[in-house]
């Protein structure tokens, strides 16, 4: 408190906003000064741009809401210093910090709450990204309430025993801490689990293509990553889209963490808690920051992290860039992904089942039939081998799937419903769990080659079957290994202790297709 | 038939067209010009009775693009005549004995034709097989399996060394035992397509690889169907495998006609791309074949093999014998497999539920006797 004279008129106010950095809340200290000098405003604290805007949005928006704007020097200052602030939600804080030190405000309750939003010229205050990380910052450091954009209530009622208050105008954010304006309770998204199936697609909705959904199914089960390979038209992408109504329901932490990236990445839409778990399809011409996260100023989450929990579909994988593609690894290794910046890096959540498709070859056709592939031998065996490498060993599902024709679609069985597959996978899921209570691990996917190995627990038939393979098809060491754990897991699925022949063989069928076999050179 | 040659003028060389070395030296040259067609040729031959004198016809300007009279004239006889020797081969020009006889059934027989390996005369009889480059993995073992039974029978395979059906051919006749010629649409020298370096090195070295093109000329698409009638006319019948409509397979079939060659066709199922010549064939006439079986007993030849195949009338469990192994599952889902099926049509068939089909399947895959293409499953004719 620079200014020594005692006065009347207060000059020095302090209220709290909060940064949001990855998917953090950081809470922000705004004091604000007003003091003798030419009318002016500086800011101090490592602003960010967009926080540097606020200087010029801050004054008409207070003059438009009935209040007065200092005509003096006004120094506002954000703490810690050491912390680059990003995005528009200071606005509010830093009028409201102004106001207090103009003695406008009463101090009552600005200590209780986090401020949050972005200020129109007339005052109105902002739908803003990021919400709910605000709200959780607020809630960790125990304070009473939050007051945000009137539109983003009902993100910030998420965080259980925080009072959430949404405000349409800087002019009712006055008047509420002045004790004259009661917000109305902000409207409590009902999260049930059962609301799975509320999703807009389902499995009913494929016709044939039983192979494919059992592999579908199988990869829910275990956690397993696939790659599914078929000509334009074999539905590839309508059996993606399908997978995250198999997988386990949600539970309430995991749909915040998902809520919150989505709230970070601005992709809520006044919602609440998001119940689904996310279909990701970037198209394959994305950039490494727009897979990944990043990208300049302010860190936003790529793909892999609006997938978290949910399901990251890579169409025309072949053609997604080589680093955006290498890049998947750390993820796909860790289930988050450290975006590294000069300012320091930022961790952002990413576990995701990753669903890759691509074209049997460049044309499209080969193996079809019924159009003719006109692609040299040798190319699609290049472009075959464009799918291997260490992001593949990633992959333990691999599936060809056909075109049906108009009558085979007409043909086949309707599908069976999204829920009875989800509770088999929900199940299978259990036992692994409790088989693996004793490692780091949840899923059979996850699991080491070596306790792949420990745990297959083989009938001497699947031993059979398993060297059998491992002469006539060559099987590599990885490939062994993907083989265990995929056997394990529709043995989990057929609720059985011991993989048997049956379950090694089904589970031989979802190896990776050899570039060279005969089948491709053929043409 | 737009397939077929346009002029249908026949084309005769004098005699003693290429008798002096001087003479063939400049055939050589006269090979090399791409315009001088065998038709333009046998014209400027009318005028000029040599080859010697055809060039300096030709030279001055006669019947040949700009570019070509340019050719001739910088090409010097004598060392394109030991290119030819260079790499190992030699011309064979119209007249001589070692001249296939039979290419003067063409309207427009090639006036030399350059070898490598073993004299054509000594490659007898010969039964043509083409199809498709980009063939199903079905189509070449039908392919192979035929040409394996025509090599039994002691039939020479004549096919144009690419890839696809005609690769197959090749191989089944060396794998059955037998002779092979590949007629290349290239330069005799070319190694194409790559893939095939060692197979038509093979062939080379132990029976002959012919072509009406001189060292150098590159493989370029314009060609194949002129090499195609060369294969039609060296053999006295013609086996089409497979085939997309509109393919050069189409052509070397009516080139046989014209020739008068029998022609063999391997049916296929009328929804794929690739059965579309051999079916159209067969409905213009051409004799339905499922195997080398029913090829020999047309060609009178049968008595000659122990055991031809016959590949379409496998019965409900051939293939996999008795093996006792074999479980009753497998078996059911084998017994669907006569076409091409996907798994939810093998459940639907066999009443066993999705996961047991696919361990069956995998179980056939194991034994190698089935296999996925393009997500559906079919039977292997052979193992390997």
């Amino acid at each position: 408190m620079s200014a020594g004279r005692p006065t009347v008129r207060r000059v020095y106010g302090r209220v709290f906003g909060v940064a949001v950095v990855g998917v953090q809340g950081r809470l922000v200290t705004v004091e604000a000064h007003v003091g003798r000098g030419l009318p002016a405003v500086v800011l101090s604290g490592l602003p960010g741009a967009a926080v540097q805007d606020a200087r010029e949005r801050v004054r008409p928006a207070v003059e438009s809401s009935g209040l007065t704007w200092p005509l003096r020097r006004v120094v506002v200052n954000l703490s810690p210093a050491g912390l680059r602030k990003e995005g528009p939600g200071f606005d509010l804080p830093i009028a409201l910090g102004v106001l207090a030190a103009s003695a406008q405000l009463p101090p009552r309750l600005l200590d209780g709450y986090a401020f949050f939003g972005e200020l129109s010229l007339k005052g109105e205050i902002v739908p803003t990204a990021g919400v709910l990380p605000v709200a959780m910052a607020a809630a960790a450091r125990g304070l009473r309430g939050v007051v945000v954009p009137e539109g983003n209530a009902a993100e910030a009622a998420l965080v259980e025993g925080l009072h959430a208050v949404g405000a349409p105008t800087l002019a009712a954010v006055a008047a509420f801490l002045r004790g004259g304006w009661k917000p109305s309770p902000a409207p409590v998204a009902q999260a049930s689990p059962d609301d799975v199936n509320a999703a807009d697609v389902d499995f009913a909705d494929v016709r044939g293509q039983g192979e494919a959904r059992r592999a579908l199914e199988v990869a829910a089960a275990g956690g397993h990553n696939v790659l599914m390979m078929g000509p334009p038209g074999s539905g590839k992408t309508m059996l993606a889209r399908r997978l995250p109504t198999i997988l386990p329901a949600m539970v309430r932490q995991e749909a915040l963490e998902v809520t919150r990236l989505h709230s970070v990445a601005g992709l809520l839409s006044g919602g609440g808690l998001i119940q689904f778990r996310p279909f990701r399809a970037p198209h394959h011409s994305i950039s490494v920051p727009g897979l990944l996260g990043g990208g300049s100023g302010f860190l936003r989450p790529g793909e892999v992290s609006l997938a978290h929990h949910g399901v990251l579909f890579l169409d025309e994988f072949t053609e997604f860039r080589r680093d955006a593609v290498e890049g998947l690894r750390q993820p796909m290794e860790d289930g988050r992904i450290v975006v590294a910046r000069a300012s320091g890096a930022v961790e952002f959540p990413a576990r995701f089942a990753l669903v890759a498709a691509c074209n049997p070859c460049p044309c499209g056709y080969q193996g079809d039939g019924r159009r003719l592939c006109r692609c040299l031998p040798a190319r699609v065996v290049t472009y075959r081998e464009r799918l291997s490498g260490p992001l593949l060993d990633r992959i333990d599902i691999h599936q060809t799937v056909p075109r049906l024709s108009r009558e085979e679609l007409m043909g086949s069985m309707a599908g069976e419903p999204s829920k009875p597959i989800r509770d088999r996978v929900e199940e299978a899921r259990e036992r692994q769990r409790f088989r693996l209570r004793r490692t780091p691990w949840t899923s059979n996917a996850q699991m080491s080659g070596k306790v792949g190995r420990r745990d297959a627990r083989l009938t001497t038939d699947a031993e059979g079957v398993l060297s059998l393979a491992v002469d006539r098809l060559q099987l590599s060491g990885r490939g062994f290994d993907r083989a265990l754990k995929v056997a394990r897991t529709v043995a989990d699925l057929a609720g059985s202790e011991q993989v048997d022949g049956g379950h090694m063989l089904e589970a031989l069928r979802y190896r990776a297709a050899d570039p060279h076999e005969e089948a491709v050179r053929a043409g | 038939m737009s397939d077929r040659p346009s002029s249908k003028e026949q084309v005769s060389y004098p005699p003693g067209f290429a008798a002096t070395r001087r003479d063939r030296q400049a055939l050589v040259v006269l090979l090399h010009l791409a315009s001088l067609t065998p038709q333009r040729l046998g014209l400027v031959a009318r005028n000029h009775p040599t080859a010697w004198a055809c060039l300096r016809a030709v030279r001055r300007g006669d019947s040949a693009s700009q570019g070509d009279v340019d050719r001739a004239r910088v090409l010097d006889p004598a060392a394109a005549a030991r290119a030819v020797r260079a790499c190992g081969a030699r011309l064979v020009a119209v007249g001589e004995p070692g001249y296939p006889p039979e290419l003067l059934h063409l309207h427009d027989p090639p006036a030399g034709l350059f070898v490598r390996g073993r004299d054509l005369s000594e490659l007898t009889p010969r039964v043509a097989m083409v199809g498709a480059r980009t063939c199903s993995p079905t189509g070449r073992e039908v392919a192979k399996e035929i040409a394996s039974g025509l090599a039994q029978a002691g039939v020479c395979v004549v096919s144009g060394g690419a890839r696809g059906i005609d690769g197959a051919a090749h191989e089944g006749a060396l794998h059955g035992g037998g002779a092979t010629i590949a007629v290349l649409g290239c330069g005799i020298d070319m190694v194409y397509p790559k893939e095939h370096a060692e197979l038509l090195a093979e062939i080379a070295s132990r029976f002959a690889v012919v072509s009406e093109y001189p060292p150098g000329t590159p493989a370029e698409p314009f060609r194949f169907p002129a090499r195609n009638r060369i294969v039609a006319a060296l053999s006295r019948a013609l086996v089409v495998v497979e085939g997309a409509r509109g393919s050069g397979s189409m052509i070397t079939a009516h080139h046989a006609l014209d020739v008068g060659r029998e022609v063999f066709a391997v049916p296929g199922s009328p929804t794929s791309a690739l059965s579309q010549v051999p079916l159209d064939l067969i409905r213009e006439g051409a004799t339905m074949i499922r195997g080398s079986e029913d090829l020999l007993r047309d060609l009178g030849l049968a008595h000659l093999v122990e055991s031809a195949g016959t590949l379409g009338t496998a019965s409900a469990d051939a293939g996999l014998g008795a093996d006792p192994s074999v479980a009753p599952d497998e078996r059911a889902v084998w017994r669907m497999l006569g076409a091409p099926l996907t798994l939810d049509q093998l459940a639907l068939l066999t009443g066993m539920p999705l996961p047991a089909v696919l361990s069956a399947i995998a179980r056939l895959e194991l034994r190698g006797s089935v296999r996925q293409v393009g997500g559906r499953y079919e039977r292997r004719l052979s193992a390997g």
